[in-house]
C-alpha cells in the first residue's frame, strides 16, 4: 500500500513537472521578462535632479522629450510632432502630439511643458543641467497643444538640449504636489515604475497607453543593478540575464563560446585622449606636444586597452556629423618624435607626471603604454594613479597634472563638446582664435554654417596639438540571441526598450 | 614494562622523524629564500628582459623557450617581471620589520620600564592599533598617504608596531625581575646599561622570530593592496600587481596568475617555516 502510495505519488509529480511546461510555452513569450544589467545604481530617477548618465540610461523608458534622437543622432519628434523656427531664432514654437497621457492618468498639455522648464530654471530645484535652458526667455501656452519657447539670444544647441534625457517632460498637477520625482518618477514614458529596490534591481511595467502604436512590446523590463563584470558574465552564461549593457573585450570570448549568446558592437560617442597641460614648461612647447602625437602609436593602444576602436585626429567623437578628418597631420614616426624633442632641448631631467584615474581601469592600461612608448622616444614619464574625486578636483578642476587619460562623452550638440576650449579649460591651452570660432557657432543656425565655423575650430585644435587624440573606442553589448530590436541612443548612450522583444513574439 | 618501553622507543623515532621533517623544510626555506634574495640583487643581470618592456606583438604568450614563463597582457616576460617583483617583495618585508621593529621595541622597553601611567597609555594606543582588521587599518592609511610602495612600508610598519610592542614589553618585564638584572641594579647600573647589556641580548632571539612571522605577513598585504591598486604603481613589477592584471585573463593566459602566485605562496611559506623552527629552537619548553 505504501509502495504503491509512493509510486502514484511519483506519477504526479511527473505530471505536474510536464504539464505546465506545455501550458507556459504558449503564454511564454508574451509574459516573458526581459532582464537586462546596468552597472551601478542610480543616484535619483529626477531627471532635472542630476547629470549622472545612470538615471538617464533609465528615465529614458519612463519620460518622453519633446524630441528626440533617433539611430542616427537626427533630431526627429517625439512629444512634439512638429516644431519651427523663427527668423531670428528666437521664437520656437512647437506642436505637442494629441491624447499623450502620463502614468498617473493626467493628460499632456502645453501646461505641463511650461511647468517642467519652469522647474528645471528654478533656482530651488539647483539643477545641474539648467544652464542648458538658461537661454529660455518665456514660455507661452497659447492653446493645450501648443509651446512657445522665447529665447533671450541665438541658441543652436537648444534643440539639442531638448531631446536629452534633462529635457524630459513631467506632470504640471505632481509638480505643484512637490511629487518625489527622485524616487517615483512619473512620465509618460514606454514603461512604468514598478519597484526599485536599491542596489538590486528596477522593474518597469508596460504602458499600455504609450503614444507610439505597437510600443513598447515586451511587457516587464528588470534592470538589475550589478557593478561586479563577473557576476554579469556569469549571470549571462547562466541564462538569468537577457542583456548585459556594455561589457569588457576580455569577456568576449568567454561569452561566445555559449551559441545562445551574441555580441553586438558599435562605435561609442567617446572621444579618447592624453590630455596635456599646455600651461606647463616645456608643454607649452608645440613641437613637445607634436613629439607626444607622433610618438604614440594610437591604433595599437586602441586594440589593446580600449577593445578596438577607429583612430581620430581631432577633438570629435569619429561618427559626429561634425567629425573632420585630421588623422594624417601627426602619423606614429618615434624618430620624428625624438628629434622633435632634442630640438626643444627636452632631457630625462624633467619628470612627467601622467596621472591616471584609478577606477578606469582601460585608461590605466592605455598610460602604461602611453609611458612606455613616451620613454622609448626619450621622455622621463611618471605615472601617479588617483582616485575619481581627487581626479576631478584636482586634475580636471585645478589643473595640476603634466599628462592624464581620459575619454570625453561625445555630446548631441558639438557646443557641449567644445564649448569653452582655447579659453583655458582643464588643459590650460589658450588659442583666442578658436574661442571665438566655437562662441560663434553657438549663436549660429545652420547645419552648414555651423559646420564651416566647426571645422575651423577643430582644425586649429587638431595642429595645435592641446591634447593627444587618440579615437572613439568600440562598446560591445551582450545578448541572447533571441532578444532582438534593442537600441543604444546615439550620444546619450541610454537604453531604448520600445523597439526590443523576444524572437517570434507578436507585436 | 617492556611495552610501555616498545611505544616510548616508537614515540621518540616519530618525534625525531617530524623534527628532522621539520630540518629539512626549514633548510630548503632557507635555501629558497637565498635563492630569491640573490635573484632580487643581481636582476638586472639575470632576467632575461627589461621588465617593463612592452613587445605589443607578442602579447598573451605561453611559456616557450623564447619566454620561459611566458608574456603577459602588453607581451612583457613573466619571468623577468618575476625576478624584479621580488625586490619590492623584500624591500617591503625588510623595510616594514625594520619600522615595526624599531617602533614596537622602543615603545614595549619604555612602556615595561617606566610603569604606571606611562605604561597604560602607550599601551592602550598600542592595542587601539591592534583592534583594527589590518588590511582595512592599511588600506585607510594608504588613503590618507596617498598610494606607493613607500607609503605601503610605512604603513605596514606602523600597524604591526603594537605586536612587537606587546611581545617586548611582557619579556622586559619578566627580564627585570630576574636575579642578574636585580643584581646588576645592586652594583649600581644604570638603567640605560642594564637595558642594553642585560634587557635586548635576551629579548632579541624572540624578536627576531616575530619579525620572520611579520616579513611573510608584510609581503601577502603589500601583495593585496598592490592588488587593489593602493601599493606599487605601474609599470614597476610587484607579484600583488601580476595578480591584479591576470585577473582578466584567467581563462585565456592561466600562466600570468600562476607564476607570481606560486612566488608570493612560496615566500610566505618560507618566512613562516623559517619562524615556527627558529621559536622551537629558543623556546626550549617546545623543544624535547
Amino acid at each position: 500500500m505504501k509502495k504503491r502510495g509512493g509510486k502514484i505519488l511519483f506519477l504526479l509529480l511527473i505530471a505536474l513537472l510536464l504539464t505546465p511546461g506545455q501550458l507556459i510555452a504558449k503564454g511564454q513569450r508574451e509574459k516573458r521578462v526581459l532582464n537586462v544589467s546596468i552597472s551601478g545604481n542610480p543616484d535619483t530617477l529626477d531627471p532635472q535632479k542630476t547629470s549622472g548618465t545612470l538615471t538617464f540610461q533609465v528615465d529614458k523608458s519612463i519620460f518622453d522629450t519633446l524630441v528626440e534622437p533617433d539611430q542616427n543622432g537626427k533630431i526627429v519628434p517625439a512629444l512634439a510632432k512638429s516644431w519651427s523656427v523663427s527668423p531670428d531664432s528666437l521664437t520656437w514654437t512647437f506642436k505637442l502630439r494629441r491624447g499623450v497621457i502620463f502614468h498617473n492618468g493626467d493628460k499632456l498639455t502645453s501646461t505641463d511643458v511650461k511647468a517642467t522648464f519652469e522647474r528645471i530654471l528654478d533656482k530651488k530645484t539647483a539643477s545641474p543641467k539648467a544652464k542648458e535652458f538658461a537661454a529660455i526667455e518665456k514660455i507661452l501656452t497659447p492653446d493645450d497643444y501648443t509651446v512657445i519657447f522665447k529665447l533671450k539670444q541665438k541658441s543652436a544647441p537648444f534643440l539639442a538640449s531638448l531631446a536629452s534625457g534633462w529635457g524630459a517632460i513631467l506632470p504640471k498637477r505632481l509638480i505643484e504636489n512637490g511629487h518625489d520625482f527622485a524616487s517615483k518618477p512619473v512620465g509618460t514614458g514606454p514603461y512604468s515604475l514598478e519597484e526599485w529596490v536599491r542596489d538590486s534591481k528596477i522593474v518597469l511595467k508596460k504602458n499600455p497607453n504609450y503614444w507610439m502604436k505597437g510600443h513598447p512590446i515586451i511587457q516587464t523590463v528588470v534592470i538589475n543593478i550589478i557593478p561586479e563584470r563577473s557576476v554579469v558574465i556569469q549571470g549571462m552564461l547562466a541564462g538569468q540575464l537577457d542583456i548585459a549593457f556594455r561589457i569588457n573585450r576580455e569577456d568576449i570570448p568567454t561569452l561566445e563560446k555559449d551559441s545562445n549568446i551574441k555580441i553586438e558592437k558599435n562605435l561609442s560617442a567617446l572621444i579618447l585622449v592624453m590630455a596635456i597641460n599646455c600651461s606647463r614648461p616645456p608643454l607649452n612647447d608645440l613641437r613637445v606636444r607634436q613629439a607626444i602625437n607622433y610618438a604614440i602609436d594610437k591604433q595599437k593602444v586602441l586594440d589593446i586597452a580600449y577593445g578596438g576602436g577607429k583612430v581620430i585626429g581631432t577633438f570629435m567623437d569619429y561618427s559626429n556629423p561634425y567629425y573632420k578628418d585630421f588623422t594624417n597631420l601627426y602619423p606614429y614616426n618615434p624618430e620624428k618624435a625624438r628629434e622633435l624633442l632634442k630640438e626643444a632641448g627636452v632631457t630625462k631631467d624633467r619628470v612627467f607626471q601622467l596621472v591616471l584615474p584609478q577606477n578606469y581601469a582601460p585608461h590605466v592600461k592605455a598610460g602604461e603604454m602611453y609611458q612606455e612608448m613616451l620613454s622609448k622616444v626619450g621622455m622621463n614619464v611618471k605615472i601617479k594613479l588617483v582616485d575619481w574625486p581627487t581626479w576631478i578636483s584636482e586634475v580636471y578642476r585645478q589643473s595640476k597634472f603634466d599628462l592624464t587619460v581620459i575619454g570625453h562623452t561625445g555630446k548631441l550638440d558639438p557646443d557641449g563638446t567644445l564649448g569653452g576650449y582655447g579659453g583655458g579649460r582643464y588643459v590650460k591651452w589658450k588659442n583666442k582664435e578658436c574661442l571665438d570660432l566655437i562662441n560663434k557657432a553657438r549663436v549660429t543656425m545652420g547645419f552648414k554654417a555651423r559646420k564651416a565655423l566647426y571645422d575651423r575650430a577643430l582644425e586649429i585644435m587638431a595642429k595645435d596639438v592641446p591634447f593627444m587624440y587618440l579615437g572613439t573606442p568600440y562598446v560591445y553589448n551582450a545578448l541572447k540571441r533571441d532578444v532582438i530590436g534593442f537600441r543604444v541612443t546615439p550620444k546619450l548612450d541610454t537604453l531604448d526598450f520600445r523597439w526590443t522583444k523576444f524572437v517570434g513574439q507578436a507585436q | 614494562m617492556d611495552k610501555i618501553c616498545g611505544t616510548g622507543a616508537i614515540e621518540r623515532v616519530s618525534m625525531r622523524h617530524k623534527r628532522t621533517i621539520r630540518n629539512r623544510l626549514f633548510y630548503a626555506a632557507i635555501i629558497y629564500l637565498a635563492i630569491l634574495g640573490a635573484a632580487a640583487v643581481a636582476a638586472p643581470l639575470i632576467s632575461p628582459y627589461n621588465p617593463t618592456d612592452q613587445h605589443l606583438n607578442d602579447r598573451l604568450k605561453p611559456p616557450s623557450g623564447h619566454y620561459l614563463l611566458g608574456t603577459d597582457d602588453f607581451g612583457r616576460d613573466i619571468l623577468s617581471r618575476l625576478i624584479f617583483g621580488s625586490r619590492s617583495a623584500l624591500l617591503v618585508g625588510i623595510v616594514s620589520v625594520s619600522i615595526a621593529g624599531a617602533i614596537g621595541v622602543t615603545v614595549g622597553l619604555i612602556a615595561a620600564l617606566s610603569g604606571g601611567i606611562i605604561d597604560n597609555i602607550l599601551m592602550l594606543l598600542m592595542d587601539s592599533i591592534l583592534s583594527f582588521p589590518t588590511v582595512l587599518l592599511a588600506i585607510t592609511v594608504v588613503s590618507f598617504l596617498g598610494y606607493g610602495l613607500l607609503q605601503v612600508m610605512l604603513a605596514i610598519g606602523v600597524i604591526f608596531s603594537p605586536v612587537f610592542a606587546r611581545l617586548v614589553r611582557a619579556e622586559t618585564l619578566a627580564i627585570k625581575t630576574e636575579g642578574f638584572v636585580e643584581a646588576s641594579r645592586a652594583l649600581g647600573s644604570s638603567t640605560l646599561k642594564i637595558v642594553f647589556l642585560h634587557i635586548i641580548p635576551n629579548l632579541i632571539g624572540k624578536v627576531i622570530v616575530q619579525g620572520s612571522i611579520t616579513f611573510a605577513i608584510s609581503i601577502s598585504i603589500e601583495a593585496s593592496l598592490s592588488f587593489l591598486g593602493l601599493g606599487t604603481q605601474p609599470p614597476t613589477p610587484s607579484w600583488g600587481l601580476m595578480l591584479k592584471d591576470a585577473r582578466n585573463y584567467l581563462v585565456q593566459a592561466p600562466w600570468m596568475a600562476l607564476y607570481p602566485g606560486i612566488a608570493l605562496a612560496l615566500t610566505v611559506l618560507s618566512f613562516n617555516i623559517i619562524g615556527d623552527t627558529l621559536s622551537e629552537k629558543i623556546n626550549p619548553r617546545l623543544q624535547q
